[in-house]
C-alpha cells in the first residue's frame, strides 16, 4: 500500500507529540482515516470525535505544528537514514505486531534481515567487570554465532555489547533514546558511528533532534523488546530499565534469559529476581540459542567450545599468566596489588599489564584491572 | 631647610633604591608626603611625629614637604618611618653638621614604634640586596639582624631613633649599635617524614620519584584516606637539596610576606605549601591592589599541594596555567605590574567521583555517571596538559597493609633523583631549561628519539587508552626522565610502557571498538 507524500509528513507531525502512546495515535488515524485528516481538525472536534481531553488536543495540535516534517526528513536523508512508517515494506515485521507500533521510525543504516535472528541484550549502566565479561563474552559469541544484538547504546552493559559486535565487525542495532541526529551518551559517538560502519543500525521513534529525557528510555524499551526474537538481562538493579524491557518482552510472548550474579551484587539483583521467577538462565553463548524458536530459520553458528576461552592465553608468558591468574582471583586488583602479590618492581608490572591490556585479555577502570573475558 | 636620606622600596621581590627628601619651611605647620605613597606609608607620618617627640627631640612647627623619589613608582611598606624620621631631624637643624654628614652614608630602613623604638620591617632581605651595589651602611631594626647578615652589606641596628641620633653624635660607641655576628644555623634535620612511613602505593611512589627526578608535575587520584596528603607531605623531602642560589630567591620571597621570622637566616627545606581549597585566585597567584606574593610563589623552589583539586574553583585553577608554563605570575594592576618567581612542582590530590567511593571494593559509589564525568571534567584539558603523570590509588586492604612492603627511604630515593638530576643538568648545560619537564619543543626532538617498535606500543596506546597526539609530547619527557633514573642515554620501549601506566582518565569509561 503506497502512501502519499502529504500524508507521511503528517504522520511525522503526530509522531511529534510524545505525550500520547503509539496506539492511541493510531487509534486517532483510525477514527480520522488518516494523519492529513486529524491535522484538519481544530481543538474542540478533535477532543469531541476522539474523545479526548482538550488540552491534550490542543496541546498535540501544537506539538504536531511545531516541527517541520519536510525539515526532518531532509535532515535525516542528510545523514543517510529514512523515516519508515508502518505501511513500509521495510518497516520491520516484529514491530508492526506489537500494540504500540511506532507511527514513525528514524532508521540509520541497515536494519536485520528477515533471516537474522536479533537478540536483545540489556543492563545496567552500572557496570561491574562481572557485568563487562559476561556481557562482552555473550555478545561475541552470539555476534560470531550470526545473530544481531539490539541494545539501546546507553553507557555499561548496552555499549559493552554493541561494541563487542562491532570489534566482530558484525552488524548490531542501537534503539536510542534521543532524536538520531544527536547522541547520548555523548562520548558514544564513537561507537554509534562505528555500529553505522558495519553494518548495524541506529533507530528512534523521536524526532530528528529530541534530546534525551527520562521518559524517553521507558518508551524505546519496548522497541528493543519487539525487535528481538528473546531479551538476555545481563546485570541490572532491582528497578531497573533492563527489568522494564523483560517485562515488556514478556508481554509480548518473548522470552527473557537471564545472566545469573553474585546475590550480594546490587547490579545482579535484577536477573536474579528474573531467574527466580522463572526465567532462563544463561551460563554460555549456546543456553541463549537453545532459546531460539526456529533456529533452523537463521543459519546459526552454534559455538562449541564451553565458556571457557582458554586458548587466547596459550602464547602467554609465565608471568603474563601469573597476573591473569592473581587478577582472576582477585576480580579486580590495582597495579599495586599485582607489584605486592607478585613481587615486581613497577616498570616490570607496568610492561606486563601494558601487554595484556593491549591484548584485549585486561581491562583497566579508574585504576583497576579486571579481565574483559570469561 | 632641606636634608635627604637614602632608604629602600620593594618592586616585586627587587629592592631599589628611594630618596628621601625633607623640606622644612615656614609656614602653616604640616606635614606631607608625595612620591606615590601607599596608605601604610601615609600613616607613618602619626608615627614620625610621636617618634621623635617621645626621643625627646623637638618637632618642628612648619610646613614639612617629604618626597620619596624616583616619584614615579609606588612605594609601600613601614620602613619609611626612619628614613622621614632623620631626615627631619637633619633637615630641622636637630642633628649637628658632622651627623648630617654621617648620615649620608646610610640607608634607612625601619618601622618606628610612638615611643621611638625600632621595629622590623618587611621585605628588608630583597631590600638590602637590592641596594647591595651602592655605597654605604645600612641601619636596620634589631630584629631584622639576621636578614642583614644575609644580604652580606655593612649595617648596623639601633634600638631607637634616639640611640641612632646619639651614635651620629658619636655619643655612642659604635659596639651599642652593631650587635655580635651570628654563625648561620646548622642544616635543619633531614624530614622525619620518609617515604617508608607510606606502606604499599608502590606505583604512587614510583610516580614521585620520576616527578622529582624530572620536575614533572602529579595528578593523584584515590580514594579518601588512601595516602594521598602522606605521600605529597614527604615529596619535598626526595628533591635535591636547595642551591645557595635557590635557597636565596625563597629567602627573599619569604621575607618579602614577613614570614620569616627573626630566627632564620635562610630557607634550607624546600617549601610544602598546601593552600585550602577555598582559597581565592588572588591568594593562590600573588595579587591585591598592593600585589603581594601569592601561594605559587611561596612554593617556589619546592611543592605546592592542592589536595581535593576538583574542589577548586575553576577559575583558580585556570589562573595556575601560566606558572605552570613559564615559572612565574605577572600581576597586573591599574597602577603597576610586578613578577614573582613561581616554579615548583604541583601536585595534585582528587577523589574519583563526588561521593569519593568510586572503586571502593567496600562501599558502592552513589554518584550517577553524569556527576562523575562532570567532577572530573573540573580539570580542564590545558591544565591536565600540564601534569604529566597521574597515578590511581586504591585502597590497601587490612591484610595487604600489614603485609605491605615499606619501600625504600626517602634518603635512597633522594640519592636516585640526585643522580639523575645530574644527567639532566649536564644535557641542558648552556640552556634555559633546568629539568626533563621543561623541555622545549626542539630539545624533546633532539633528547627524546623514538626506539625502534615505539610506533607500535603507541599506536596501541592511542587505539586502547586514547592517547591523544597532543599528549605524545608528555610522554616523551616523562619517558625521558625514567630513562635517566635507569642512567640510560636513550629511552627504552620499556620506558615509555611505563609512562603509559600514568595516563590520564581520558577514557571514560568507553570500550573498545
Amino acid at each position: 500500500m503506497s502512501v502519499s507524500m502529504q500524508e507521511r509528513l503528517a504522520r511525522i507531525r503526530i509522531n511529534a507529540f510524545l505525550y500520547l502512546r503509539a496506539d492511541w495515535l493510531a487509534r486517532l488515524i483510525d477514527i480520522f482515516g488518516s494523519a492529513e485528516e486529524i491535522l484538519k481538525q481544530n481543538a474542540d472536534t478533535l477532543a469531541r470525535e476522539a474523545q479526548m481531553n482538550p488540552s491534550t488536543a490542543a496541546h498535540f495540535l501544537r506539538d504536531a505544528f511545531a516541527i517541520n516534517p519536510q525539515e526532518e526528513l531532509e535532515k535525516t536523508e542528510k545523514y543517510g537514514g529514512r523515516i519508515l512508517i508502518p505501511e513500509d515494506e521495510e518497516y520491520p515485521q516484529s514491530l508492526r505486531q506489537i500494540k504500540e507500533a511506532p507511527i514513525a521510525l528514524y532508521v540509520l543504516g541497515k536494519l536485520p534481515q528477515p533471516n537474522q535472528v536479533c537478540i536483545g541484550m540489556v543492563g545496567t549502566r552500572k557496570i561491574t567487570p562481572y557485568g563487562r565479561r559476561a556481557s562482552t563474552t555473550l555478545a561475541e559469541g552470539l555476534a560470531q554465532a550470526g545473530a544481531v544484538i539490539v541494545s539501546g547504546l546507553a553507557r555499561g552493559i548496552d555499549s559493552q555489547c554493541h561494541a563487542a559486535a562491532v570489534r566482530l565487525n558484525k552488524p548490531t542495532v542501537a534503539v536510542i533514546g534521543t532524536g538520531i541526529g544527536r547522541c547520548y551518551p555523548p562520548e558514544n559517538r564513537e561507537l554509534a558511528r562505528a555500529i553505522l560502519q558495519h553494518g548495524g543500525a541506529i533507530v528512534s521513534e523521536l524526532p530528528f533532534n529530541k534530546p534525551p529525557n527520562a521518559f524517553h528510555f521507558p518508551r524505546r524499551n519496548r522497541i528493543i523488546a519487539a525487535l528481538s526474537e528473546l531479551v538476555v538481562v545481563v546485570e541490572g538493579e532491582a528497578k531497573s530499565g533492563a527489568l522494564i524491557t523483560a517485562k515488556l518482552a514478556l508481554e509480548m510472548g518473548k522470552d527473557v534469559l537471564a545472566v545469573p550474579g553474585p546475590i550480594d551484587s546490587p547490579q545482579s539483583q535484577g536477573p536474579n529476581r528474573l531467574i527466580a521467577d522463572g526465567a532462563g538462565v544463561v551460563t554460555c553463548v549456546k543456553d541463549i540459542i537453545d532459546y531460539i524458536s526456529n533456529p533452523d530459520l537463521f543459519a546459526l553458528q552454534v559455538p562449541q567450545q564451553p565458556a571457557q576461552a582458554t586458548q587466547e592465553q596459550d602464547g602467554l608468558t609465565d608471568l603474563q599468566k601469573q597476573v591473569m591468574q592473581f587478577i582472576a582471583s582477585a576480580e579486580e586488583a590495582s597495579a599495586d596489588q599485582v607489584v605486592e602479590a607478585l613481587h615486581l618492581s613497577v616498570p616490570q608490572a607496568a610492561e606486563v599489564l601494558f601487554e595484556l591490556e593491549v591484548k584485549g585479555l585486561l581491562t583497566s577502570q579508574a585504576g583497576l584491572y579486571s579481565k574483559s573475558k570469561f | 631647610m632641606l636634608a635627604s636620606v637614602r632608604t629602600c622600596a620593594l618592586k616585586g621581590i627587587d629592592g631599589f633604591e628611594v630618596t628621601t627628601e625633607v623640606d622644612i619651611s615656614s609656614g602653616m605647620p604640616t606635614l606631607s608626603v608625595v612620591g606615590l605613597p601607599d596608605a601604610e606609608v601615609k600613616e607613618s607620618k602619626e608615627r614620625v611625629i610621636a617618634a621623635i617627640r617621645n626621643s625627646g627631640f623637638d618637632f618642628p612647627l612648619k610646613r614639612i614637604t617629604v618626597n620619596l623619589s624616583p616619584a614615579e613608582l609606588r612605594k609601600s611598606g613601614t620602613q619609611f618611618d626612619l628614613p622621614i624620621a632623620a631626615g627631619i631631624l637633619a633637615a630641622s637643624g636637630a642633628l649637628s653638621e658632622e651627623a648630617v654628614k654621617k648620615l649620608k652614608d646610610l640607608i634607612l630602613l625601619g618601622e618606628l614604634a610612638l615611643d621611638g623604638t625600632l621595629r622590623p620591617c618587611a621585605g628588608v632581605l630583597p631590600m638590602l640586596i637590592g641596594v647591595k651595589n651602592s655605597q654605604g651602611t645600612a641601619v636596620i631594626a634589631p630584629d631584622n639582624f639576621l636578614e642583614g647578615q644575609t644580604a652580606g652589606l655593612p649595617f648596623i641596628t639601633p634600638r631607637t631613633l634616639r640611640d641612632l641620633a646619639d651614635w651620629l653624635e658619636v655619643k655612642l660607641p659604635q659596639e651599642s649599635v652593631q650587635m655580635a655576628y651570628v654563625p648561620p644555623q646548622e642544616e635543619e634535620p633531614a624530614a622525619v617524614l620518609d617515604f617508608s612511613d607510606v606502606k604499599g602505593q608502590a606505583v604512587a611512589k614510583r610516580a614521585l620519584e620520576i616527578a622529582a627526578a624530572g620536575g614533572h608535575n602529579v595528578l593523584m587520584i584515590g580514594l579518601p584516606g588512601t595516602g594521598k596528603s602522606m605521600l605529597a607531605k614527604r615529596f619535598a623531602g626526595i628533591l635535591p637539596p636547595l642551591t645557595e642560589e635557590e635557597s636565596l630567591e625563597i629567602t627573599k620571597i619569604y621575607s618579602v610576606c614577613n614570614l620569616l621570622g627573626k630566627m632564620k637566616h635562610r630557607l634550607h627545606t624546600r617549601p610544602f605549601r598546601d593552600p585550602h581549597h577555598t582559597i581565592s585566585e588572588a591568594a593562590l597567584i600573588g595579587g591585591g591592589s598592593n600585589p603581594r606574593p601569592g601561594e605559587v610563589s611561596l612554593a617556589h623552589n619546592g611543592v605546592l599541594f592542592l589536595d581535593e583539586f576538583a574542589e577548586f574553583s575553576r577559575s583558580t585553577l585556570e589562573v595556575l596555567r601560566q606558572p605552570l608554563e613559564n615559572g612565574q605570575v605577572t600581576i597586573s594592576r591599574a597602577k603597576e605590574t610586578v613578577t614573582y618567581p613561581a616554579r615548583f612542582t604541583l601536585i595534585a590530590a582528587m577523589n574519583p567521583c563526588p561521593c569519593g567511593n568510586l572503586g571502593n571494593p567496600h562501599k558502592p559509589c552513589t554518584c550517577t555517571p553524569m556527576q562523575i564525568r562532570r567532577y572530573q571534567a573540573k580539570i580542564s584539558g590545558p591544565l591536565l596538559d600540564r601534569i604529566d603523570l597521574t597515578v590511581n590509588l586504591n585502597p590497601v586492604a587490612y591484610g595487604d597493609w600489614n603485609k605491605a612492603a615499606e619501600g625504600d627511604t626517602s634518603a635512597q630515593i633522594a640519592a636516585r633523583v640526585l643522580a639523575a638530576r645530574k644527567r639532566q643538568q649536564a644535557r641542558f648545560k648552556g640552556t634555559a631549561t633546568t629539568a626533563n619537564a621543561f623541555m622545549t619543543p626542539k630539545q624533546i626532538k633532539q633528547f627524546c628519539p623514538l626506539p625502534a617498535g615505539a610506533d607500535a606500543i603507541l599506536e596501541a596506546a592511542m587505539r586502547k587508552f586514547g592517547l591523544s597526539a597532543r599528549s605524545l609530547d608528555k610522554v616523551l619527557k616523562t619517558a625521558r626522565t625514567i630513562a635517566d633514573l635507569e642512567g640510560k642515554d636513550n629511552i627504552e620501549n620499556a620506558h615509555l610502557i611505563e609512562v603509559l601506566q600514568y595516563r590520564p582518565l581520558d577514557r571514560k569509561g568507553v570500550p573498545d571498538l
